[in-house]
């Protein structure tokens, strides 16, 4: 009915699992991964698509939003079961999904083509993660970032019954997957452009990302993002737990 | 014996002869008399709580602090540095269970400040805050506002810094009194009385957060949240009495914009002398509450506050006074006390066993009577009903059919006919979701199967609950520390759906929900409901 932290728990756990298993996928099978499956030192266009057929690179890009992204609906997908008849659960977050990697994947053609252009034009530059990175930060410090992460934040009434409860999860999918594209777009095609360091740049994307949405919606300004949060994370994973606060003695 | 003890505003006649209320009176206005950007300023504690005066918070639908009538005349500028207004301003924590805690540590240091101020034009060195106890009195007389607040000035015929020109009441019309059990007792058949009523039967709750048999969702203090300024779901007690004390405080006058009370949006609340006092009575009863032997939460999420954004606030000395849940959970340890630390008139929970005999299970009404057991968990939540459409708020009434899924109804039904056999029958409650809007300033009655006619006064057995919409335009800020999402309130409709099941009106394929305001509304208040949904919690 509304937020309950053991329900919240189990259902983080489930969904923490299935990026985890993407992420073991990736691991083990490079090649598997978006942003590693592209070599495209001195071949021509042709070789280029036969290489790395379209079926084989919209499969990596899905694994690749699996892994990354997953962690971050947990708080869409937790609204979605709390407001739908218990037998409608898994269907509505299936919807829901659907709408929301729809997104992801036409915004994928874009970005798995900037990075096959690059690949193939710049084979073993930096120049392109550069270029990204750099408008990567700027958009990460941008008012226009924020708005889109408050956007991400916004979960709409659901129908209930029958085909209006399909129709608007589905439209709750296409609207996180908009704002999470509007949002994330530049930190994910940074790693997708590095000749090297995939797998460690993935990580840190995604932890940031993930670190962001902790944070409460706020005024859009220019301002820095997610770093805090991700360095207190970090730290407390690094330090443990904190000892307990001093007590009060008296307000001066 | 602690060295700050909060006394009743109402001691003295609640005027200005009760020395706690002059020398407030005083140190406010000497608070006042700072400027905006001042940290020992009452405009900057006022900022602390929230505030319509940066750009970020002025936009055409919320009127800004400019607007606001005097007295008092409340400065724009100069605005302090965004490094102070990010560490201490708009702060507040509401539906949250940080409610209680932020709130403690804010009454102490704008306490500090004050006492500080007071000693300073001679005052006494351990002054505290009165509370107003609304609850209060000879059989519960103290529902009215002490009339030190309504005086215009001051015993030397200077200005009463505690007289605040958009305090409108629930009459509209500056009369500030709460609509309590006893004040409408006090006026039998008087329709400004009978209004969503002010009560303090959450003091019967044993959870501070989560829900059993005895408790309703979210618990008496809150809804386990992160730094949270506001939208979602109030705990019980900040549901009422709290927010209702806010609307029905502030309420609304002549309203030709969205200009309202002062105390009815958090916005604008601090900046009202009378915030404090109805919030050391809340703080009282927080105190209260623990002193019957109930617990605040040990997570140490709780204990140790939010680490997104930490509560601070301006110490005397100059320097930010960070401060925790943990060092705010024992009030003897803080050196403070109040006046009265009793119970307000017990008001009790109907309980399991009256419920079982009115559903027929007599034999199991009397084994839970003789034998109390631990308030039982509830084993599901499910959603069992919903509205089809958003529904917007307007005039006398508004309403929705709410339609209901045969097969969680059966379980339900099959819950309560069962009851005799299994002595736990199902809990159903109302949710009205995603309330957005700009109109703060109303108490909306929601009513369950309400008959054609009926006057909502005389028609109780249909009332699921009383919801103050304090805080909703902040809520439905798109770009606001909520996303816009507005407020959602959880009613217990348990005691009207075991009426309609009585009456074989439960097993219906939808049950139309009413809202009512406590007055009809101005044309142009804004307020839609998202969606009106039912659960049930089967045990």
């Amino acid at each position: 009915m509304i937020y309950n932290a053991e329900d919240w728990a189990r259902l983080r756990n489930a969904v923490f699992a299935v990026s985890l298993v993407a992420w073991v996928v990736i691991l083990l099978e490079p090649r598997a991964s978006a942003c590693c499956a592209v070599n495209a030192a001195g071949v021509s266009w042709t070789v280029l698509l036969a290489a790395h057929p379209p079926a084989s690179l919209a499969g990596n890009w899905a694994l690749m939003l699996i892994a990354m992204m997953a962690p971050m609906l947990v708080a869409p997908i937790y609204h979605i079961r709390i407001s739908s008849f218990a037998r409608r659960r898994a269907r509505s977050t299936m919807l829901f999904a659907a709408g929301y990697g729809t997104v992801w994947m036409v915004a994928g053609i874009v970005i798995v083509a900037v990075e096959l252009i690059a690949a193939w034009r710049m084979p073993g530059s930096y120049l392109p993660a550069t270029i990204v990175g750099l408008t990567a930060v700027l958009w990460q410090a941008s008012p226009f970032k924020q708005r889109c992460l408050n956007r991400c934040h916004s979960h709409r009434p659901l129908a209930a019954f029958g085909f209006a409860a399909d129709l608007d999860v589905f439209r709750f999918g296409l609207e996180q997957g908009l704002w999470c594209t509007a949002s994330c777009w530049a930190a994910m095609l940074f790693p997708m452009l590095l000749p090297e360091a995939h797998f460690t740049a993935m990580a840190a994307v995604a932890i940031l990302m993930f670190c962001e949405r902790l944070d409460p919606p706020r005024e859009p300004r220019w301002r820095w993002r997610g770093f805090g949060t991700a360095a207190r994370s970090l730290s407390l994973r690094l330090r443990g737990p904190q000892r307990d606060p001093a007590p009060l003695t008296a307000v001066s | 014996m602690a060295t700050y003890t909060r006394n009743n505003a109402w001691n003295k006649g609640g005027n200005l002869t009760n020395p706690d209320l002059l020398w407030y009176a005083k140190g406010v206005g000497k608070m006042m008399s700072r400027a905006l950007n001042d940290p020992a300023s009452w405009w900057f504690y006022a900022a602390i709580h929230g505030e319509y005066v940066t750009p970020a918070n002025i936009q055409p639908a919320f009127p800004g602090w400019k607007f606001i009538k005097a007295p008092p005349t409340v400065p724009t500028s100069p605005l302090p540095t965004k490094a102070a207004q990010d560490l201490y301003w708009n702060q507040c924590q509401h539906q949250s269970w940080f409610f209680p805690p932020w709130h403690r540590g804010y009454l102490m240091a704008l306490e500090a400040q004050l006492r500080q101020d007071i000693v300073s034009l001679g005052g006494p060195a351990t002054w505290a805050l009165p509370y107003w106890n609304y609850f209060g009195g000879t059989n519960g007389s103290q529902y009215q506002m002490p009339p030190a607040f309504a005086a215009k000035k001051l015993p030397d015929n200077s200005p009463n810094p505690l007289f605040v020109n958009m305090r409108y009441g629930p009459d509209g019309n500056g009369n500030i009194f709460i609509p309590t059990p006893a004040g409408e007792a006090a006026h039998p058949g008087d329709p400004n009385f009978s209004r969503g009523q002010v009560n303090a039967n959450y003091m019967s709750n044993d959870l501070y957060t989560g829900h059993d048999q005895v408790t309703k969702l979210p618990g008496f203090g809150g809804p386990e949240t992160l730094f949270h300024h506001g939208g979602g779901t109030s705990g019980n007690w900040e549901g009422n009495p709290h927010n209702l004390v806010h609307v029905y405080v502030g309420y609304y006058g002549a309203v030709t914009a969205p200009l309202y009370g002062l105390m009815s949006d958090p916005g604008t609340a601090g900046l009202d002398p009378i915030f404090y006092l109805h919030h050391a009575n809340i703080d009282r009863m927080w105190a209260i509450w623990n002193a019957n032997g109930n617990a605040n939460p040990t997570k140490s999420g709780w204990l140790k506050g939010p680490t997104t954004r930490k509560f601070v606030m301006p110490g005397t000395n100059g320097q930010p006074w960070y401060y925790t849940p943990d060092q705010m959970k024992d009030l003897a340890k803080l050196n403070y006390s109040y006046q009265e630390l009793k119970s307000p008139p017990a008001p009790k929970a109907a309980g399991l066993p009256k419920r079982l005999a009115l559903l027929g299970a007599k034999d199991a009404a009397a084994a839970a009577k003789k034998a109390p057991a631990t308030p039982a968990k509830p084993k599901v939540t499910e959603l069992l009903g919903a509205s089809a459409r958003p529904l917007k708020i307007s005039g006398r009434v508004s309403k929705a059919a709410v339609k209901l899924d045969a097969g969680v109804r059966r379980k339900t039904t099959r819950s309560l006919a069962m009851a005799a056999k299994t002595a736990a029958p199902d809990n159903v409650y109302i949710k009205v979701e995603n309330v957005r809007g700009t109109f703060d300033a109303t108490v909306l009655s929601v009513y369950l199967d309400l008959p054609e006619g009926a006057k909502p006064g005389e028609s109780r057995q249909y009332l699921a609950g009383n919801i103050a919409l304090f805080g909703l335009r902040r809520a439905s800020m798109k770009d606001g520390q909520h996303a816009g999402e507005g407020l959602t309130f959880i009613l217990d409709a348990t005691p009207v759906i075991d009426q309609l099941h009585l009456k074989n009106e439960f097993d219906v394929e939808s049950l139309q929900v009413s809202v009512i305001p406590a007055d009809p509304l101005p044309e142009n208040a804004d307020i839609t409901v998202g969606r009106i949904s039912i659960y049930r919690e089967g045990f």
